[in-house]
């Protein structure tokens, strides 16, 4: 069954005035439970307006976005009560951190949700752990924390208010390598325990093909492609054109493929590629 | 969205009140403003009117903009000419309880009006001719003679030049994370005052945290760039007085001229 | 005599903290292309700030071209000659017209009117942008801001750049844009310190060096660096995909002639290797 169901939405920004610019046009799709979707497609793609109309911080021009199949903007008066469904991490969220400390930064979404004080601590510290922030550090003020550790309270925060759909925007944006991995596997635990729906925006191919069940690409406000990696980062050129990358590896196994060589399409892994060439050396008996 | 806002009055333009040196243009825009309210008479107040009003076609900013500048104080305007009616000294023409109304007090109801909408008309003037930075740098210079009684020009100078900088970067900022607070659920629209004034601290502190983060990145850069002050500073735009200027100031001479002899040999009304 | 020389700086922020820098050796000749890797944390952010006296060593002495960064007289000097480009280019700009805000440099040099015209025209044609002169930076994309702000070092003709984590804010095109405006920064002999946590922007240096816990942890050409992928990985340091392949392919006895470091090169190595 489908949780998030977009039916032809479109958004104009600065309508009537010398600077409008069309966001999202006629964008169709429709995601099931417990996916991860990657979303990619360069700056000004229409990217983020598309993922803010998911959980109503922008009202679409015309078009619906169902949440199990309720049309979120039935009434309008009701639409904060979206938002604890449908969860949003913005690009560097450690810039939104408020409180006094990290606990009452992390129990400010719970408290709007209405929860009582019991709830929230325990949620707090749920979601303290899914991010791998340790018990003495919910004590500290949240502008003494490291950068990293920045990052995963201000997202322990949404994840507090237990959304049914997390939204991730560039989560590891500006993270070292380590802190993205660190930051990625800690996400991937998340979904396996949580088993909600994750739209992932990432300008990292790389990350992408590494944790997406399916890929939606976007183009000048339109849904381009919505595939498996595999099926997505196969089509290297159509990407190209539309200023994207694909992973190197799959860039690299595409070309030996385009010379010739006998490899499948979409090779997502340096692992998958090592095997696939072992297996084509033995099979001449280089090796 | 907030980011649509565009900073200042400014509306480019190739006019001739836009090509005027802002140094020039701001000195005269003070004397105007002594000028208006030096005019004692119908004659000497038309005269001031009728110059300003040839700026402000000269100007080449839509007449709807002056207007928008004038919508804004149209309460104020209302108010100060009611109150200035009914306070007249002399024979009442008409009489309601203690309100009573003369001719000096609509006299001078119609002078302060006049008065109010030249002085609104000329200012904006000022800010749809002349771009923010021209502005500050212009001031800068016209301040400098005041280097002597230790008042610091090219810091108050520089701190504007920043302010007019960061103004649309702090805007968007804040729409930034008023999004990201909503979407924590924070409830911004509902509720009384001190419940909204309220509502605002998860937007203000972080707004506050992130400009001294760039005030501290900003500093650092600036001396990566060798500031060092004013002292020693040269500056790649130089003003220079044009003929265009000395036309200016000459015409403004002579009608201040015009005033007084209006004011000095047409006897004052009020 | 090399044009940077640091020897033995150790740094830290407060009298009795830990060290951030640990006794580093850095040389770099003229016209060099140097990339600094590590970590955050690992102090190359505190290094590149050495090098232009906005901070001193606290043991140790970093020479610029002869001068001892240490000396008070030479600090503006010193900053003239090492321009820094910092991670964020929103907060490097002071003014609201971009010409204006490249002239800032040559203005605080106290340079005639004609002049800072002359630079500000050139540096702002030299990153591609002098299109867009009496625009305001709000409007820019985050590459052409940091364009902008690279054309604020070139206008105060340094012979040396060094860029903290340039890229590390922008989009992908954002970054190419940056990279490539590094690269002609090159050809013209201006000597750069790339400090990066992408793999991909080092592999475009003459010399990588990576950095670890305030010390020198390995540095050579791309090739012989990337070539220690089990160093690297232990370090928590990515490896371009292309040379983790290689990599795993020395290990079933194939042998490279040299470790390809991007998609082209090994590509035509393999095709080599395959038929």
């Amino acid at each position: 069954m489908s949780i998030i169901e977009v039916k032809n939405l479109c958004y104009t920004y600065g309508k009537g005035t010398p600077f409008e610019k069309t966001a999202v046009n006629d964008l169709s799709l429709s995601v099931d439970e417990g996916e991860v979707i990657g979303l990619i497609g360069h700056t000004g793609s229409g990217k983020s307006t598309l993922v803010q109309m998911l959980n109503g911080l922008i009202r679409p021009d015309s078009g619906q976005v169902l949440l199990n199949g309720c049309d979120i903007w039935s009434n309008p008066k009701e639409i904060r009560k979206i938002r604890f469904k449908v969860g949003m991490v913005f690009q560097y969220p450690e810039y939104q951190l408020f409180d006094e400390t990290v606990y009452k930064d992390i129990s400010f979404g719970p408290k709007n949700k209405g929860l009582s004080e019991n709830e929230i601590d325990e949620v707090v510290r749920k979601s303290a752990k899914f991010v791998g922030l340790s018990d003495n550090l919910l004590q500290q003020s949240p502008f003494d924390l490291s950068g990293g550790e920045k990052r995963r309270a201000a997202i322990a925060g949404v994840i507090a208010m237990d959304p049914d759909v997390l939204v991730l925007d560039e989560p590891t944006a500006g993270l070292d390598p380590l802190g993205r991995d660190v930051l990625l596997s800690q996400i991937m635990q998340y979904h396996k325990e949580r088993k909600n729906t994750i739209f992932i925006v990432s300008h990292s191919m790389e990350d992408i093909a590494q944790i997406a069940d399916r890929v939606m690409v976007m183009n000048k406000g339109r849904l381009e492609m919505i595939d498996t990696p595999k099926k997505v980062f196969s089509q290297i050129d159509r990407l190209e054109s539309m200023g994207l990358r694909v992973p190197q590896i799959t860039k690299i196994m595409l070309s030996l493929k385009k010379r010739g060589f006998e490899f499948s399409d979409g090779i997502l892994s340096v692992e998958q590629a090592f095997s696939e060439i072992v297996d084509l050396l033995k099979k001449e008996g280089k090796i | 969205m907030i980011r649509d806002v565009t900073l200042g009055q400014f509306i480019p333009s190739n006019s001739i009140i836009h090509k005027a040196d802002p140094r020039v243009k701001i000195v005269l825009l003070i004397s105007f403003i002594v000028l208006i309210f030096c005019a004692f008479n119908f004659m000497s107040l038309a005269l001031v009117t009728a110059m300003i009003l040839g700026i402000i076609i000269l100007s080449d900013v839509p007449v709807k903009m002056y207007f928008k500048s004038l919508k804004v104080i149209i309460v104020i305007i209302l108010i100060t000419s009611m109150l200035n009616m009914f306070y007249g000294t002399g024979e009442p023409i008409w009489q309601f309880g203690f309100l009573k109304l003369t001719l000096s007090g609509i006299y001078r109801a119609v002078f302060v009006t006049v008065r109010i909408i030249l002085l609104i008309l000329i200012s904006s003037c000022l800010t749809f001719t002349t771009s923010p930075t021209d502005l500050t740098d212009a001031i800068e210079r016209l301040m400098k003679p005041l280097k002597v009684f230790h008042i610091k020009v090219h810091e108050i100078a520089m701190m504007m030049t920043i302010a007019l900088r960061f103004v649309p970067t702090l805007l968007e900022e804040t729409d930034k994370i008023m999004s990201a607070q909503k979407a924590r659920g924070a409830d911004m629209e509902s509720g009384g005052l001190i419940k909204k004034v309220k509502s605002m601290t998860p937007v203000l502190i972080p707004l506050f945290v992130s400009a001294f983060r760039r005030a501290y990145d900003l500093a650092m850069a600036m001396e990566c760039r060798c500031y060092q002050g004013g002292d020693g500073r040269t500056r790649m735009k130089t003003l220079h007085i044009h003929r265009l200027d000395i036309f200016c100031i000459v015409f403004t001479a002579l009608v201040i001229t015009g005033v007084v002899l209006c004011d000095i040999f047409i006897v004052p009304i009020i | 005599m090399s044009y940077i020389s640091a020897s033995n700086v150790k740094f830290s922020y407060d009298e009795k903290g830990k060290n951030v820098l640990n006794g580093v050796n850095l040389k770099v000749n003229k016209g060099e292309f140097v990339a600094l890797l590590g970590h955050n944390g690992c102090g190359k952010s505190t290094m590149a700030k050495t090098l232009n006296a906005m901070l001193l060593p606290k043991e140790g002495v970093v020479y610029i071209d002869g001068m001892d960064t240490s000396d008070d007289e030479v600090t503006y000097e010193i900053r003239r000659n090492v321009g820094l480009v910092l991670q964020n280019p929103d907060n490097q700009l002071v003014a609201s017209i971009i010409e204006e805000d490249v002239a800032f440099g040559p203005e605080n040099l106290g340079l005639e009117p004609k002049e800072i015209r002359r630079r500000v025209d050139n540096a702002l044609k030299a990153v591609d942008m002098y299109e867009y002169r009496t625009h305001a930076p709000h409007k820019l994309s985050g590459g052409q801001k940091q364009r902008v702000a690279i054309a604020g070092i070139i206008a105060m003709e340094p012979s040396c750049i060094v860029f903290d984590e340039p890229t590390a804010m922008l989009d992908p095109n954002g970054r190419e844009e940056v990279m490539r405006t590094i690269k002609t920064l090159k050809e013209k002999g201006i000597t750069i310190v790339l400090i990066t946590h992408y793999m991909d922007e080092a592999v475009l240096a003459d010399r990588v060096i990576v950095m670890d816990n305030g010390e020198i942890l390995i540095e050579g050409a791309p090739e012989s660096v990337f070539s220690q992928v089990n160093l690297l990985k232990k370090h928590s340091l990515d490896v371009p995909q292309a040379t983790e392949l290689a990599y795993k392919l020395i290990g079933v006895g194939i042998r490279f002639s040299k470790m390809p470091l991007t998609a082209y090169e090994c590509v035509d190595f393999l095709e080599g290797v395959l038929s």
